[in-house]
């Protein structure tokens, strides 16, 4: 995998060299924040992040269509692509590049809300239960992985990054409308949809329930899109 | 050194490259030469491995572009068309970010950044961000991460595109330079600068190679061994017919072409002509002079014109496409066994 470690500090640079990439953490840290302030700081609220979670969740929906969009879009449109795929890098490893280079800015984003746990610890007396804040953080890493998997595919599939965010936009509601689609689906395809469930999945990280199962969904969804996105790069050869 | 090997590439039901062949041996410096569409960009492209070739194979320095494209593409430095780059990096950076691609580790990375640097020009800039550069510089700091590597086969598509003539002459002087010890093979619109940096030509056209060998072979092969200017009076309707009807009856000429720059329809005072000859054909200013002056037509200038490689490639391009005369520039050709301008100069 030569080469995916230099594509990924790179991707990663490039966030933190245009105003964009610091945009997008003050407005998530700002908006997460004015929850943190009112709703989990509030007298009497119970000893949890529960509601910054749930917040958080939602807030992933624009966050990581914004920050995939231009991962290959932009190398498409700027003709830079030509230059990756004509250096001895594999097609596996521009795409692992591109998606670890989101990711560290994906996490680098979360890191500053450690600064709400340290908060709450020192405010909230009893001390709250370890177990919900670790699979709520869990929880928040998967789904952005699984959420930039889609993103990462979408954005080889176009050259231009509006559309790449569209897509991955409606790829994800799509995903989280998968509950209705399954209530409302024939019988013989119930279990394939509810297995793409995902809200039941983050209700169980929520309880504080780390389930082995759910983390294998979603680490397994996020590979399948990933192996997705390699192909659809390597077909750009044989068109 | 590099081998393409009838190399064949379309896009749905455009056939855009159909079986092009040519070997490079080590040191030798070609260009690629055709018009748009002709089949350029694709055929480079192969070569680099951005696309895969439908049939036929490319070997850079023996390895195969599909089978072992790793090896290939550590033998090949690359110039796109549009030197993409990435613009918020500084220049050493992106080469840092290059030769991390290419797996150099720091130490042989950092020697090379400043070789390519004092190679191409960029000491001045090395810190400046990438978007701050002019065209001339970017183009270089695109070389420079083509030679990053050392690689012992160049490939540039069409360098000086789009800059400006003090650019055009920095990027000719540099290329001219890196053409001194590596295989290069280079498009290029502009011929002079073909005809002086490359001691081997090829012309594409429609997809298929039209003519290969080194410019002077391709000028001695062309059949046209000279063209001469002249202008006649005119400026009456008819003129023009009749001036084509008497030259092209003159011994050895092959064609007889207006050259005028005029609107369409108008007639101008004085007409120029283009009037080339067939090959072998002695000195034919005093054939064309006692043509004219037998007929009436007078003349105020004839003057030989040295054959170039420009005036060959147009020639080979016009009997590929066999385009319609203009209205303005009627062309007369005189029937003739053509020689084919192709030979080999590998």
């Amino acid at each position: 995998m030569k080469g995916a470690g230099a594509i990924a500090s790179r991707e990663l640079g490039a966030y933190f060299r245009q105003p964009a990439g610091w945009i997008i953490i003050a407005l998530y840290l700002f908006l997460t924040g004015l929850v943190f302030a009112f709703y989990v700081l509030g007298p009497g609220e119970p000893a949890s992040l529960r509601s910054f979670f749930a917040v958080s969740g939602w807030l992933l929906l624009p966050v990581v269509p914004a920050v995939s969009m231009r991962l290959v879009s932009d190398e498409l449109r700027s003709g830079t692509m030509e230059n990756l795929l004509t250096s001895p890098v594999t097609g596996p490893a521009i795409v692992l590049g591109k998606f670890w280079g989101a990711a560290m800015f994906l996490l680098a984003m979360l890191l500053p809300t450690l600064v709400y746990v340290v908060i709450l610890f020192r405010v909230s007396a009893p001390a709250p239960d370890i177990g919900p804040l670790v699979s709520g953080y869990l929880c928040l890493s998967l789904l952005a992985l699984l959420y930039l998997a889609i993103g990462t595919l979408a954005t080889t599939l176009t050259s231009n990054a509006t559309l790449a965010f569209m897509i991955t936009l409606f790829a994800i509601l799509g995903f989280m409308f998968m509950e209705t689609a399954y209530s409302n689906s024939p019988a013989v395809i119930r279990p394939f949809l509810f297995a793409l469930v995902i809200r039941t999945r983050v209700d169980d990280f929520a309880k504080g329930v780390i389930d082995s199962g759910h983390v294998v969904f979603f680490l397994s969804t996020t590979a399948w899109f990933l192996l997705l996105s390699v192909a659809s790069v390597e077909l750009r050869r044989w068109r | 050194m590099l081998l393409v090997d009838g190399v064949h590439k379309s896009f749905g039901n455009v056939r855009a490259v159909q079986g092009i062949s040519f070997d490079l041996k080590p040191g030798q410096v070609a260009g690629l030469l055709g018009p748009n569409g002709a089949g350029k960009t694709t055929t480079i492209r192969m070569i680099t491995g951005f696309y895969l070739p439908d049939q036929g194979r490319v070997l850079i320095g023996g390895c195969d572009t599909v089978d072992n494209p790793k090896a290939a593409h550590a033998r090949l430095g690359y110039l796109p068309e549009s030197t993409p780059l990435y613009p918020e990096m500084r220049v050493t950076d992106y080469l840092h970010f290059r030769g991390k691609l290419f797996g150099m580790d720091r130490r042989t990375r950092v020697a090379a950044i400043e070789h390519v640097i004092a190679r191409c020009w960029l000491k001045d800039v090395r810190k400046r961000r990438i978007s701050k550069l002019s065209k001339g510089f970017k183009q270089r700091v695109g070389m420079a991460a083509a030679l990053l590597h050392n690689p012992p086969v160049l490939v540039l598509d069409e360098p000086s595109n789009g800059l400006d003539p003090t650019q055009i002459r920095e990027t000719r002087q540099l290329v001219r330079e890196l053409a001194s010890d590596r295989t290069m093979l280079m498009s290029s619109h502009i011929l002079p600068e073909v005809e002086k940096i490359c001691d081997r030509v090829i012309i594409v056209a429609n997809g298929k190679v039209r003519a290969d060998g080194s410019p002077q072979q391709l000028i001695r092969d062309s059949g046209d061994q000279g063209t001469y200017l002249a202008q006649a009076k005119g400026g009456r309707a008819g003129d023009d017919d009749r001036f084509i009807r008497i030259m092209t009856n003159v011994p050895y000429v092959h064609a007889v072409r207006r050259t005028n720059p005029d609107r369409p329809g108008e007639l101008a005072d004085w007409s120029h002509w283009a009037i080339s000859s067939k090959k072998g054909a002695p000195d034919l200013r005093e054939a064309v002079a006692h043509a004219a002056m037998q007929n009436g037509i007078m003349l105020r200038e004839l003057r030989t014109d040295a054959q170039t490689l420009e005036r060959v490639f147009l020639r080979l391009i016009e009997e590929t496409e066999q385009p319609a005369a203009p209205a303005t520039e009627p062309v007369a050709t005189v029937a003739e066994d053509k020689p084919r301008a192709t030979g080999s100069a590998a």
